[in-house]
């Protein structure tokens, strides 16, 4: 190796050291944040977005007649469809409306479809021979919900070459189940504009 | 004569009363509405500055009116913010309620997003989560 090569090869040690420094510096920084805080990171349906509809549902929902009777009536949650172009849990979203308003003590809940072979899967447990009888539930005695809540959200999306605007649309509902009466229904309507630049 | 000091006498008991109960203040312990206790509340202004926090980043958007109700049991409310700037405004806001002995009556809400137009008014309300919560403070902060 004449001498040339040899401080060619080795000037560049230097450089490569302060990269590999340099790149072992860049970890990674995690912190706990305001989980009920204003989220902008994307204009992708988000957490704000999500406990605003959920608490905007809950607390129309409290006003409609069929709640002010003070009758606890028991109701059932149903799928909300996701009519929008993006993937959105829409069952995070009903979720967080049945816990406020089970906890508002306004509303009752009967299990639902999804929770049904669940529930039937204990009922069948509770009747096998493991149990004492006398503490077992009994077959037949669930109560069949009044009212069930049902809805969907659309978005509308449109898009230029430094802009993003969507719009949302948050819909629910709550039927009657005996009669088929359409008892409360409002909407939540969201939109977020991303520019770049 | 006698009719001349009747009618007198009932002039000045109609103004008395007349200036005893200003509108918004009929009812003890209530101001336009809105529960304000002890406070010494006299005026639109005293009841916005109770009732307001700013909290974080301040605002220069400021609520002008505000008006509560009961709704079948639950506290209802509705606050006028007015941005008076030039330029459109984005701010954050929740509602803290209160119950009766001055605890929390609910989880602290969410912060919910709102875009104000340059010179112009939005009436924001909420609705109490449970009829447990008897008092509020509305929470404003910047958003931009």
């Amino acid at each position: 190796m004449n001498n040339v090569t040899f401080i060619r090869r080795f000037a560049l040690l230097p450089l490569l050291a302060a990269l590999a420094l340099g790149a072992g510096c860049a970890h990674d920084r995690t912190r706990y944040g305001d989980a009920k805080g204003v989220e902008t990171l994307t204009n992708e349906f988000g957490s704000t977005d999500l406990q605003m509809i959920a608490e905007s549902m809950t607390r129309s929902m409290l006003q409609a007649p069929v709640i002010v009777s003070g009758n606890l009536p028991i109701v059932t949650v149903q799928d909300v469809k996701n009519r929008t172009s993006e993937y959105i849990d829409t069952r995070a979203i009903t979720d967080s409306i049945r816990a406020e308003l089970q906890k508002g003590g306004k509303v009752r809940f009967a299990v639902d479809a999804a929770a049904m072979n669940q529930q039937v899967e204990e009922l069948k447990r509770q009747q096998s021979e493991y149990y004492a009888k006398e503490h077992a539930a009994e077959k037949g005695q669930m109560v069949g919900a009044q009212y069930r809540m049902d809805g969907n959200i659309t978005s509308i999306v449109k898009q230029v070459k430094n802009a993003k605007d969507v719009y949302y649309k948050f819909n629910l509902q709550l039927w009657n189940v005996r009669n088929g009466l359409l008892e409360w229904s409002d909407e939540k309507e969201i939109r977020k504009t991303t520019t770049r630049g | 004569m006698k009719n001349a000091w009747t009618f007198v006498a009932l002039l000045a008991a109609a103004l008395a009363a007349g200036c005893a109960t200003q509108k918004g203040f009929e009812t003890p312990g209530l101001a336009f509405g809105c529960p304000v206790g002890d406070a010494k509340v006299s005026s639109m202004e005293d009841l916005v500055k109770l009732k307001v926090v700013m909290e974080g980043t301040r605002t220069t958007v400021v609520p002008t009116e505000m008006r509560c109700t009961k709704s079948s049991d639950l506290l209802k409310i509705d606050a006028n913010l007015n941005n008076d700037s030039r330029s459109v405004k984005r701010i954050s806001y929740k509602v803290r309620w209160i119950d009766r002995e001055g605890m929390r009556a609910w989880e602290e809400e969410a912060w919910k997003p709102l875009l104000l137009y340059d010179n112009s008014n939005l009436t924001i309300n909420a609705v109490a989560p449970t009829n447990k919560a008897a008092d509020f403070r509305i929470i404003l902060r910047s958003q931009e």
